[in-house]
Protein backbone atom coordinates (compact mmCIF):
# COMPACT_ATOMS: atom_id res chain seq x y z
CA UNK A 1 0.00 0.00 0.00
CA UNK A 2 1.52 3.30 -1.03
CA UNK A 3 1.23 6.71 0.58
CA UNK A 4 -1.57 7.82 -1.72
CA UNK A 5 -3.79 4.89 -0.81
CA UNK A 6 -3.15 5.58 2.84
CA UNK A 7 -4.19 9.21 2.40
CA UNK A 8 -7.40 8.15 0.69
CA UNK A 9 -8.07 5.47 3.23
CA UNK A 10 -7.45 7.88 6.05
CA UNK A 11 -9.65 10.59 4.57
CA UNK A 12 -12.47 8.16 3.92
CA UNK A 13 -12.17 6.79 7.46
CA UNK A 14 -12.28 10.30 8.87
CA UNK A 15 -15.18 11.20 6.61
CA UNK A 16 -17.18 8.15 7.53
CA UNK A 17 -16.57 8.92 11.18
CA UNK A 18 -18.05 12.34 10.49
CA UNK A 19 -14.91 14.02 11.81
CA UNK A 20 -14.17 16.03 8.72
CA UNK A 21 -16.58 17.95 6.53
CA UNK A 22 -14.09 18.94 3.89
CA UNK A 23 -14.97 20.18 0.42
CA UNK A 24 -15.76 17.74 -2.37
CA UNK A 25 -13.98 17.97 -5.69
CA UNK A 26 -15.75 17.05 -8.92
CA UNK A 27 -13.20 15.23 -11.04
CA UNK A 28 -12.62 14.07 -14.61
CA UNK A 29 -9.84 12.38 -16.55
CA UNK A 30 -6.73 14.64 -17.03
CA UNK A 31 -7.11 14.50 -20.82
CA UNK A 32 -10.67 15.78 -20.56
CA UNK A 33 -10.45 19.55 -20.97
CA UNK A 34 -14.16 20.26 -20.65
CA UNK A 35 -15.37 22.87 -18.17
CA UNK A 36 -18.21 22.03 -15.82
CA UNK A 37 -20.24 24.61 -13.90
CA UNK A 38 -22.26 23.72 -10.80
CA UNK A 39 -25.31 23.83 -13.07
CA UNK A 40 -23.68 21.39 -15.53
CA UNK A 41 -22.84 18.97 -12.71
CA UNK A 42 -26.40 19.14 -11.44
CA UNK A 43 -27.79 18.48 -14.93
CA UNK A 44 -25.51 15.47 -15.45
CA UNK A 45 -26.36 13.87 -12.12
CA UNK A 46 -30.08 14.46 -12.61
CA UNK A 47 -30.02 12.88 -16.05
CA UNK A 48 -30.95 16.18 -17.74
CA UNK A 49 -27.69 16.49 -19.59
CA UNK A 50 -25.60 13.75 -21.10
CA UNK A 51 -22.69 15.52 -22.71
CA UNK A 52 -19.73 17.74 -21.86
CA UNK A 53 -19.55 21.26 -23.26
CA UNK A 54 -17.52 19.91 -26.21
CA UNK A 55 -20.30 17.49 -27.13
CA UNK A 56 -18.57 14.33 -25.94
CA UNK A 57 -20.77 12.03 -23.90
CA UNK A 58 -20.44 12.23 -20.14
CA UNK A 59 -20.96 9.39 -17.66
CA UNK A 60 -21.58 10.55 -14.09
CA UNK A 61 -20.67 8.11 -11.33
CA UNK A 62 -22.25 8.35 -7.92
CA UNK A 63 -21.24 7.14 -4.51
CA UNK A 64 -23.55 4.41 -3.20
CA UNK A 65 -26.58 5.52 -1.22
CA UNK A 66 -25.93 5.79 2.48
CA UNK A 67 -22.19 6.50 2.07
CA UNK A 68 -21.05 9.55 4.05
CA UNK A 69 -20.05 11.69 1.07
CA UNK A 70 -23.20 10.90 -0.87
CA UNK A 71 -25.68 12.85 1.15
CA UNK A 72 -23.35 15.85 1.16
CA UNK A 73 -23.04 15.68 -2.62
CA UNK A 74 -26.83 15.37 -3.01
CA UNK A 75 -27.33 18.47 -0.92
CA UNK A 76 -24.43 20.61 -2.18
CA UNK A 77 -24.39 19.73 -5.87
CA UNK A 78 -28.02 18.79 -6.49
CA UNK A 79 -29.68 20.89 -3.81
CA UNK A 80 -31.96 18.01 -2.83
CA UNK A 81 -32.30 15.58 0.03
CA UNK A 82 -31.67 11.89 -0.62
CA UNK A 83 -35.40 11.15 -0.23
CA UNK A 84 -36.28 13.84 -2.78
CA UNK A 85 -33.80 12.34 -5.21
CA UNK A 86 -35.19 8.88 -4.71
CA UNK A 87 -38.66 10.16 -5.61
CA UNK A 88 -37.19 12.09 -8.55
CA UNK A 89 -35.51 9.01 -9.99
CA UNK A 90 -38.49 6.75 -9.40
CA UNK A 91 -40.38 9.03 -11.80
CA UNK A 92 -37.81 8.53 -14.52
CA UNK A 93 -37.06 4.86 -13.90
CA UNK A 94 -40.69 3.78 -14.00
CA UNK A 95 -41.36 5.65 -17.20
CA UNK A 96 -38.35 4.14 -18.90
CA UNK A 97 -36.93 7.64 -19.35
CA UNK A 98 -33.74 7.26 -17.43
CA UNK A 99 -31.64 5.38 -14.97
CA UNK A 100 -29.80 6.96 -12.06
CA UNK A 101 -26.00 7.22 -12.32
CA UNK A 102 -24.09 4.01 -11.69
CA UNK A 103 -22.84 3.77 -8.13
CA UNK A 104 -19.54 2.75 -6.59
CA UNK A 105 -18.81 1.73 -3.04
CA UNK A 106 -15.82 3.92 -2.27
CA UNK A 107 -13.95 7.08 -3.24
CA UNK A 108 -11.05 4.84 -4.13
CA UNK A 109 -13.11 3.06 -6.75
CA UNK A 110 -14.39 6.43 -7.97
CA UNK A 111 -10.81 7.68 -8.48
CA UNK A 112 -9.84 4.53 -10.35
CA UNK A 113 -12.78 4.77 -12.74
CA UNK A 114 -12.26 8.48 -13.46
CA UNK A 115 -8.54 7.82 -14.01
CA UNK A 116 -9.27 5.17 -16.63
CA UNK A 117 -12.05 6.74 -18.71
CA UNK A 118 -12.19 10.28 -20.17
CA UNK A 119 -16.01 10.13 -20.27
CA UNK A 120 -16.48 9.62 -16.55
CA UNK A 121 -17.30 12.33 -14.01
CA UNK A 122 -16.95 11.62 -10.30
CA UNK A 123 -16.34 13.32 -7.00
CA UNK A 124 -14.00 12.73 -4.05
CA UNK A 125 -12.94 14.71 -0.98
CA UNK A 126 -10.64 17.51 -2.15
CA UNK A 127 -7.80 16.02 -0.07
CA UNK A 128 -8.02 12.71 -1.92
CA UNK A 129 -7.39 14.26 -5.34
CA UNK A 130 -4.16 13.13 -7.02
CA UNK A 131 -2.42 13.51 -10.39
CA UNK A 132 -4.48 10.75 -12.03
CA UNK A 133 -7.49 13.07 -12.22
CA UNK A 134 -8.34 16.70 -12.92
CA UNK A 135 -10.57 18.83 -10.68
CA UNK A 136 -13.28 20.68 -12.63
CA UNK A 137 -15.26 22.07 -9.74
CA UNK A 138 -14.94 22.36 -6.00
CA UNK A 139 -18.04 22.10 -3.81
CA UNK A 140 -17.55 23.72 -0.41
CA UNK B 1 -7.92 -4.86 -8.94
CA UNK B 2 -10.80 -5.81 -6.73
CA UNK B 3 -13.69 -6.70 -8.95
CA UNK B 4 -17.08 -6.08 -7.48
CA UNK B 5 -20.18 -7.09 -9.39
CA UNK B 6 -20.91 -3.40 -9.76
CA UNK B 7 -17.54 -2.71 -11.32
CA UNK B 8 -18.06 -5.56 -13.75
CA UNK B 9 -21.50 -4.38 -14.76
CA UNK B 10 -20.15 -0.86 -15.03
CA UNK B 11 -17.39 -2.06 -17.33
CA UNK B 12 -19.87 -3.81 -19.59
CA UNK B 13 -21.79 -0.55 -19.86
CA UNK B 14 -18.64 1.35 -20.64
CA UNK B 15 -17.33 -1.08 -23.25
CA UNK B 16 -19.15 0.31 -26.25
CA UNK B 17 -19.42 -1.97 -29.22
CA UNK B 18 -19.85 -5.03 -27.07
CA UNK B 19 -23.43 -6.26 -27.33
CA UNK B 20 -24.50 -7.00 -23.79
CA UNK B 21 -28.00 -7.64 -22.48
CA UNK B 22 -28.06 -5.37 -19.47
CA UNK B 23 -31.06 -6.12 -17.30
CA UNK B 24 -32.55 -3.61 -14.87
CA UNK B 25 -35.28 -4.87 -12.59
CA UNK B 26 -37.23 -2.38 -10.51
CA UNK B 27 -40.50 -2.63 -8.71
CA UNK B 28 -43.02 -0.69 -6.74
CA UNK B 29 -45.87 -1.56 -4.47
CA UNK B 30 -48.63 0.09 -2.51
CA UNK B 31 -50.40 -1.50 0.41
CA UNK B 32 -53.40 0.56 1.39
CA UNK B 33 -56.35 0.21 3.67
CA UNK B 34 -59.29 2.51 3.84
CA UNK B 35 -62.94 3.09 4.53
CA UNK B 36 -65.63 5.73 4.33
CA UNK B 37 -67.11 7.19 7.51
CA UNK B 38 -70.71 6.20 6.84
CA UNK B 39 -72.71 3.48 5.12
CA UNK B 40 -74.07 6.06 2.68
CA UNK B 41 -70.71 7.67 1.91
CA UNK B 42 -68.90 5.39 -0.52
CA UNK B 43 -65.91 6.98 -2.29
CA UNK B 44 -63.12 5.64 -4.55
CA UNK B 45 -64.48 2.14 -4.07
CA UNK B 46 -64.38 2.26 -0.26
CA UNK B 47 -67.40 1.52 1.87
CA UNK B 48 -67.76 1.82 5.62
CA UNK B 49 -65.92 -1.45 6.14
CA UNK B 50 -62.10 -1.58 6.10
CA UNK B 51 -60.78 -2.64 2.74
CA UNK B 52 -57.13 -3.52 2.15
CA UNK B 53 -57.48 -4.53 -1.46
CA UNK B 54 -59.16 -1.72 -3.36
CA UNK B 55 -56.11 0.47 -4.02
CA UNK B 56 -53.24 -1.90 -3.25
CA UNK B 57 -50.97 -2.91 -6.09
CA UNK B 58 -47.70 -4.64 -6.95
CA UNK B 59 -45.59 -4.07 -10.03
CA UNK B 60 -42.34 -5.26 -11.50
CA UNK B 61 -40.57 -3.44 -14.27
CA UNK B 62 -37.93 -5.05 -16.40
CA UNK B 63 -35.78 -3.06 -18.75
CA UNK B 64 -33.26 -4.74 -20.94
CA UNK B 65 -30.60 -2.72 -22.74
CA UNK B 66 -29.83 -4.63 -25.89
CA UNK B 67 -26.95 -2.40 -26.82
CA UNK B 68 -26.65 -0.10 -29.80
CA UNK B 69 -29.26 2.29 -28.33
CA UNK B 70 -32.04 -0.29 -28.28
CA UNK B 71 -33.90 -1.30 -25.13
CA UNK B 72 -37.08 -3.08 -24.13
CA UNK B 73 -39.20 -2.12 -21.13
CA UNK B 74 -42.11 -4.09 -19.72
CA UNK B 75 -44.15 -3.41 -16.62
CA UNK B 76 -46.22 -6.17 -15.07
CA UNK B 77 -48.79 -4.97 -12.56
CA UNK B 78 -51.34 -6.62 -10.32
CA UNK B 79 -54.04 -4.41 -8.85
CA UNK B 80 -55.98 -5.35 -5.76
CA UNK B 81 -59.17 -4.10 -7.39
CA UNK B 82 -58.57 -6.76 -10.02
CA UNK B 83 -57.74 -9.52 -7.50
CA UNK B 84 -53.99 -8.91 -8.11
CA UNK B 85 -54.20 -10.58 -11.50
CA UNK B 86 -50.98 -9.43 -13.10
CA UNK B 87 -51.10 -7.95 -16.58
CA UNK B 88 -48.77 -5.96 -18.78
CA UNK B 89 -49.48 -2.36 -17.95
CA UNK B 90 -47.05 -1.39 -20.66
CA UNK B 91 -44.47 -3.05 -22.86
CA UNK B 92 -42.47 -1.14 -25.40
CA UNK B 93 -39.20 -0.95 -27.20
CA UNK B 94 -37.11 2.20 -27.15
CA UNK B 95 -34.61 3.33 -29.69
CA UNK B 96 -32.40 6.30 -28.94
CA UNK B 97 -32.27 8.23 -32.19
CA UNK B 98 -29.89 10.78 -30.68
CA UNK B 99 -28.73 11.68 -27.20
CA UNK B 100 -31.87 13.77 -26.67
CA UNK B 101 -34.44 11.93 -28.77
CA UNK B 102 -36.00 8.52 -28.14
CA UNK B 103 -38.50 6.62 -30.23
CA UNK B 104 -40.84 4.22 -28.41
CA UNK B 105 -43.23 1.65 -29.83
CA UNK B 106 -45.65 -0.74 -28.17
CA UNK B 107 -48.11 -0.37 -25.33
CA UNK B 108 -47.49 3.08 -23.88
CA UNK B 109 -48.92 5.28 -21.17
CA UNK B 110 -50.59 8.30 -22.84
CA UNK B 111 -49.10 11.50 -21.38
CA UNK B 112 -52.42 13.23 -20.71
CA UNK B 113 -51.43 14.53 -17.27
CA UNK B 114 -48.31 15.57 -15.36
CA UNK B 115 -48.31 12.31 -13.41
CA UNK B 116 -49.64 10.07 -16.21
CA UNK B 117 -46.56 7.96 -16.57
CA UNK B 118 -45.99 7.30 -12.89
CA UNK B 119 -49.49 7.67 -11.52
CA UNK B 120 -49.29 4.15 -10.09
CA UNK B 121 -45.94 4.80 -8.39
CA UNK B 122 -47.26 6.26 -5.16
CA UNK B 123 -43.74 6.79 -3.86
CA UNK B 124 -43.21 9.48 -6.50
CA UNK B 125 -45.79 11.89 -5.04
CA UNK B 126 -47.26 13.05 -1.75
CA UNK B 127 -50.91 12.02 -2.13
CA UNK B 128 -52.44 8.60 -1.52
CA UNK B 129 -53.64 8.69 -5.12
CA UNK B 130 -53.51 11.06 -8.08
CA UNK B 131 -56.54 13.42 -7.99
CA UNK B 132 -59.34 11.38 -9.50
CA UNK B 133 -61.29 14.45 -10.57
CA UNK B 134 -58.60 15.29 -13.10
CA UNK B 135 -57.16 11.81 -13.77
CA UNK B 136 -60.54 10.34 -14.63
CA UNK B 137 -60.58 9.87 -18.38
CA UNK B 138 -61.29 6.15 -17.98
CA UNK B 139 -58.25 4.80 -19.82
CA UNK B 140 -54.51 5.38 -19.53
CA UNK B 141 -52.67 3.28 -22.10
CA UNK B 142 -52.60 3.09 -25.86
CA UNK B 143 -50.93 0.90 -28.43
CA UNK B 144 -48.78 3.02 -30.65
CA UNK B 145 -45.61 5.00 -31.04
CA UNK B 146 -44.14 8.02 -29.34
CA UNK B 147 -41.23 10.36 -29.76
CA UNK B 148 -39.64 11.77 -26.64
CA UNK B 149 -37.36 14.75 -27.01
CA UNK B 150 -35.50 16.80 -24.42
CA UNK B 151 -33.85 20.14 -25.15
CA UNK B 152 -32.24 22.97 -23.34
CA UNK B 153 -33.79 26.23 -24.50
CA UNK B 154 -31.73 28.96 -22.90
CA UNK B 155 -32.36 28.66 -19.18
CA UNK B 156 -35.20 26.18 -19.65
CA UNK B 157 -35.45 22.43 -19.89
CA UNK B 158 -37.93 21.42 -22.54
CA UNK B 159 -39.54 17.99 -22.77
CA UNK B 160 -41.64 17.26 -25.81
CA UNK B 161 -43.59 14.08 -26.37
CA UNK B 162 -45.42 13.24 -29.59
CA UNK B 163 -47.82 10.31 -29.54
CA UNK B 164 -49.77 8.38 -32.16
CA UNK B 165 -51.78 5.25 -31.63
CA UNK B 166 -55.09 3.64 -30.82
CA UNK B 167 -57.05 2.27 -27.89
CA UNK B 168 -59.37 -0.70 -27.82
CA UNK B 169 -60.94 -1.53 -24.49
CA UNK B 170 -63.24 -0.41 -21.72
CA UNK B 171 -63.36 3.29 -20.85
CA UNK B 172 -66.56 3.85 -18.91
CA UNK B 173 -69.50 3.87 -21.35
CA UNK B 174 -68.88 0.44 -22.87
CA UNK B 175 -66.49 -1.22 -25.32
CA UNK B 176 -64.50 1.69 -26.71
CA UNK B 177 -62.34 2.20 -29.76
CA UNK B 178 -60.16 5.23 -30.23
CA UNK B 179 -58.59 5.52 -33.66
CA UNK B 180 -55.98 7.99 -34.89
CA UNK B 181 -55.23 9.09 -31.36
CA UNK B 182 -52.61 11.77 -31.88
CA UNK B 183 -51.23 14.56 -29.81
CA UNK B 184 -48.41 16.02 -27.85
CA UNK B 185 -47.38 17.11 -24.42
CA UNK B 186 -44.81 19.79 -23.81
CA UNK B 187 -43.17 20.64 -20.53
CA UNK B 188 -40.97 23.65 -19.97
CA UNK B 189 -39.25 24.33 -16.72
CA UNK B 190 -36.27 25.13 -14.61
CA UNK B 191 -34.85 23.38 -11.62
CA UNK B 192 -37.74 24.17 -9.25
CA UNK B 193 -40.78 24.78 -11.45
CA UNK B 194 -42.35 23.66 -14.70
CA UNK B 195 -45.28 24.43 -16.98
CA UNK B 196 -46.97 21.83 -19.06
CA UNK B 197 -49.50 21.74 -21.88
CA UNK B 198 -51.02 18.74 -23.64
CA UNK B 199 -53.40 18.28 -26.52
CA UNK B 200 -54.77 15.03 -27.94
CA UNK B 201 -57.52 14.13 -30.35
CA UNK B 202 -58.96 10.84 -31.56
CA UNK B 203 -61.86 9.33 -33.48
CA UNK B 204 -64.15 7.86 -30.83
CA UNK B 205 -66.47 4.90 -31.34
CA UNK B 206 -68.23 3.41 -28.32
CA UNK B 207 -70.76 0.61 -28.08
CA UNK B 208 -72.85 2.24 -25.34
CA UNK B 209 -74.51 -0.95 -24.11
CA UNK B 210 -76.96 0.66 -21.68
CA UNK B 211 -78.12 3.21 -24.25
CA UNK B 212 -78.57 0.89 -27.22
CA UNK B 213 -82.25 0.07 -26.62
CA UNK B 214 -83.09 3.79 -26.56
CA UNK B 215 -80.95 4.57 -29.61
CA UNK B 216 -82.45 1.62 -31.52
CA UNK B 217 -85.94 2.85 -30.62
CA UNK B 218 -85.17 6.38 -31.83
CA UNK B 219 -83.70 5.07 -35.06
CA UNK B 220 -86.83 2.96 -35.55
CA UNK B 221 -88.98 6.06 -35.05
CA UNK B 222 -87.15 7.80 -37.89
CA UNK B 223 -85.01 9.96 -35.61
CA UNK B 224 -81.64 8.93 -37.05
CA UNK B 225 -80.48 12.54 -36.88
CA UNK B 226 -80.93 12.57 -33.09
CA UNK B 227 -79.23 9.19 -32.78
CA UNK B 228 -76.19 10.57 -34.62
CA UNK B 229 -76.05 13.51 -32.19
CA UNK B 230 -76.16 11.15 -29.21
CA UNK B 231 -74.07 8.12 -30.07
CA UNK B 232 -70.29 7.73 -30.35
CA UNK B 233 -69.78 6.80 -33.96
CA UNK B 234 -66.41 7.95 -35.25
CA UNK B 235 -66.86 11.25 -33.40
CA UNK B 236 -63.99 13.60 -32.67
CA UNK B 237 -62.75 13.49 -29.10
CA UNK B 238 -60.40 16.17 -27.80
CA UNK B 239 -58.34 16.57 -24.67
CA UNK B 240 -56.61 19.76 -23.61
CA UNK B 241 -54.61 19.99 -20.42
CA UNK B 242 -52.46 22.52 -18.57
CA UNK B 243 -50.21 21.93 -15.58
CA UNK B 244 -47.89 23.69 -13.19
CA UNK B 245 -45.43 22.28 -10.66
CA UNK B 246 -43.37 24.06 -8.03
CA UNK B 247 -40.82 22.37 -5.79
CA UNK B 248 -38.80 25.00 -3.98
CA UNK B 249 -37.05 24.71 -0.64
CA UNK B 250 -39.74 22.87 1.29
CA UNK B 251 -42.77 23.96 -0.67
CA UNK B 252 -44.40 21.60 -3.14
CA UNK B 253 -47.31 22.88 -5.23
CA UNK B 254 -49.06 21.29 -8.19
CA UNK B 255 -52.04 22.41 -10.25
CA UNK B 256 -53.67 20.83 -13.26
CA UNK B 257 -56.57 21.76 -15.46
CA UNK B 258 -58.15 19.93 -18.36
CA UNK B 259 -61.05 20.07 -20.80
CA UNK B 260 -62.44 16.98 -22.50
CA UNK B 261 -65.15 16.66 -25.13
CA UNK B 262 -66.45 14.27 -27.75
CA UNK B 263 -68.33 16.32 -30.32
CA UNK B 264 -71.45 14.85 -31.93
CA UNK B 265 -72.16 12.68 -28.89
CA UNK B 266 -74.02 12.99 -25.59
CA UNK B 267 -70.64 13.14 -23.78
CA UNK B 268 -70.93 16.03 -21.32
CA UNK B 269 -68.26 18.70 -21.76
CA UNK B 270 -65.81 18.16 -18.94
CA UNK B 271 -63.77 20.82 -17.18
CA UNK B 272 -61.66 19.51 -14.31
CA UNK B 273 -58.93 20.96 -12.16
CA UNK B 274 -57.06 20.53 -8.90
CA UNK B 275 -54.67 22.57 -6.81
CA UNK B 276 -52.41 20.96 -4.22
CA UNK B 277 -49.95 22.45 -1.74
CA UNK B 278 -47.58 20.55 0.52
CA UNK B 279 -44.82 21.55 2.88
CA UNK B 280 -41.82 19.38 3.71
CA UNK B 281 -40.78 19.33 7.37
CA UNK B 282 -37.89 16.87 7.42
CA UNK B 283 -39.46 13.44 6.90
CA UNK B 284 -43.00 14.76 7.15
CA UNK B 285 -44.95 16.34 4.33
CA UNK B 286 -48.46 17.48 5.21
CA UNK B 287 -50.55 18.55 2.21
CA UNK B 288 -53.95 19.90 1.30
CA UNK B 289 -55.64 19.79 -2.09
CA UNK B 290 -58.85 20.88 -3.75
CA UNK B 291 -60.39 19.17 -6.80
CA UNK B 292 -63.25 20.18 -9.02
CA UNK B 293 -65.29 18.31 -11.64
CA UNK B 294 -67.74 20.07 -13.91
CA UNK B 295 -69.52 18.08 -16.63
CA UNK B 296 -72.03 20.14 -18.59
CA UNK B 297 -74.79 18.15 -20.24
CA UNK B 298 -75.43 18.97 -23.90
CA UNK B 299 -79.03 20.16 -23.67
CA UNK B 300 -78.88 21.66 -27.15
CA UNK B 301 -78.84 18.14 -28.59
CA UNK B 302 -82.47 17.42 -27.71
CA UNK B 303 -83.93 20.97 -27.87
CA UNK B 304 -84.64 20.95 -31.65
CA UNK B 305 -86.11 17.44 -31.41
CA UNK B 306 -88.57 18.07 -28.56
CA UNK B 307 -91.49 18.94 -30.92
CA UNK B 308 -90.95 15.83 -33.06
CA UNK B 309 -90.41 13.23 -30.33
CA UNK B 310 -93.53 11.05 -30.66
CA UNK B 311 -94.41 10.46 -26.99
CA UNK B 312 -93.93 12.26 -23.66
CA UNK B 313 -92.34 9.07 -22.31
CA UNK B 314 -89.69 9.02 -25.04
CA UNK B 315 -89.13 12.75 -24.62
CA UNK B 316 -88.51 12.24 -20.92
CA UNK B 317 -86.14 9.36 -21.62
CA UNK B 318 -84.07 11.33 -24.15
CA UNK B 319 -83.89 14.43 -21.93
CA UNK B 320 -83.11 12.34 -18.86
CA UNK B 321 -80.36 10.38 -20.61
CA UNK B 322 -78.61 13.48 -21.86
CA UNK B 323 -79.06 15.49 -18.66
CA UNK B 324 -77.81 12.60 -16.51
CA UNK B 325 -74.36 13.05 -18.07
CA UNK B 326 -74.00 16.22 -16.02
CA UNK B 327 -71.87 16.15 -12.88
CA UNK B 328 -70.51 18.70 -10.49
CA UNK B 329 -68.34 17.76 -7.55
CA UNK B 330 -65.78 19.40 -5.31
CA UNK B 331 -63.30 17.38 -3.29
CA UNK B 332 -61.07 18.43 -0.42
CA UNK B 333 -58.13 16.23 0.57
CA UNK B 334 -56.04 16.47 3.71
CA UNK B 335 -53.07 14.22 4.18
CA UNK B 336 -49.60 13.45 5.39
CA UNK B 337 -46.64 11.69 3.85
CA UNK B 338 -44.02 10.32 6.24
CA UNK B 339 -40.71 9.11 4.77
CA UNK B 340 -39.92 6.55 7.45
CA UNK B 341 -37.51 4.55 5.27
CA UNK B 342 -35.22 5.39 2.30
CA UNK B 343 -37.42 3.30 0.00
CA UNK B 344 -40.83 3.56 1.60
CA UNK B 345 -43.30 6.23 2.57
CA UNK B 346 -46.25 6.01 4.92
CA UNK B 347 -49.28 8.04 3.92
CA UNK B 348 -52.61 8.95 5.41
CA UNK B 349 -55.24 10.90 3.52
CA UNK B 350 -58.80 11.97 4.16
CA UNK B 351 -60.91 12.90 1.13
CA UNK B 352 -64.32 14.48 1.22
CA UNK B 353 -66.29 14.86 -2.00
CA UNK B 354 -69.36 17.03 -2.30
CA UNK B 355 -71.78 16.22 -5.10
CA UNK B 356 -73.28 19.61 -5.94
CA UNK B 357 -76.15 18.11 -7.95
CA UNK B 358 -77.44 15.57 -5.42
CA UNK B 359 -76.07 17.55 -2.46
CA UNK B 360 -74.59 14.29 -1.17
CA UNK B 361 -71.23 14.16 0.60
CA UNK B 362 -68.96 11.13 0.23
CA UNK B 363 -65.67 10.51 1.97
CA UNK B 364 -62.80 8.08 2.44
CA UNK B 365 -59.97 7.74 4.91
CA UNK B 366 -56.97 5.82 3.57
CA UNK B 367 -53.68 4.85 5.20
CA UNK B 368 -50.91 2.87 3.59
CA UNK B 369 -47.33 2.41 2.52
CA UNK B 370 -45.79 3.07 -0.90
CA UNK B 371 -42.55 1.29 -1.70
CA UNK B 372 -40.03 1.31 -4.53
CA UNK B 373 -37.48 -1.47 -4.95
Amino acid sequence: MNVRSITILLSSVLLSAGLVAEPLAVIVHPTNVAELSAEDVSRLYLGRGRTFSDGNSAIPINLAEGMPGRERFDERALNRSSAQLKAYWSKLVFTGKGTPPQEVDSFDEMLKLVATNPSIVGYVPAAAVDERVRVVLQLD
Amino acid sequence: MKKSILAISLMSVLCSGVASANLHINGFASIKGGMSTGSDKSLYGYTNEWDFKNESLFAIQVRSDLGDRLSVTAQLMGRGSNDFDARFEWAFLSYELTDNMTFNAGRLRTPFYIYSEFMDVGYAYEWSRVPRSVYGLGFDNIEGVSLYRTDQLGQFDSTLQLVYGSFDGEAGFGPTQLQNLAGLSWQLGQDWYSFRAAYFSAKVTIDTLALNPLLDGLAGAGLGALVREMNFDDDKGTFFGLGLTVDRENLIAVAEYNKVDVSGSLFAKRTNYFVSVGYRINEYTPFISYESVDRKAKSDIYQPFLPVLPSPGLRELVVGTIESQAAKTNTVNLGLRYDFHPSAAFKAQYSSEKNKISDQRNDALVVGVDIVF
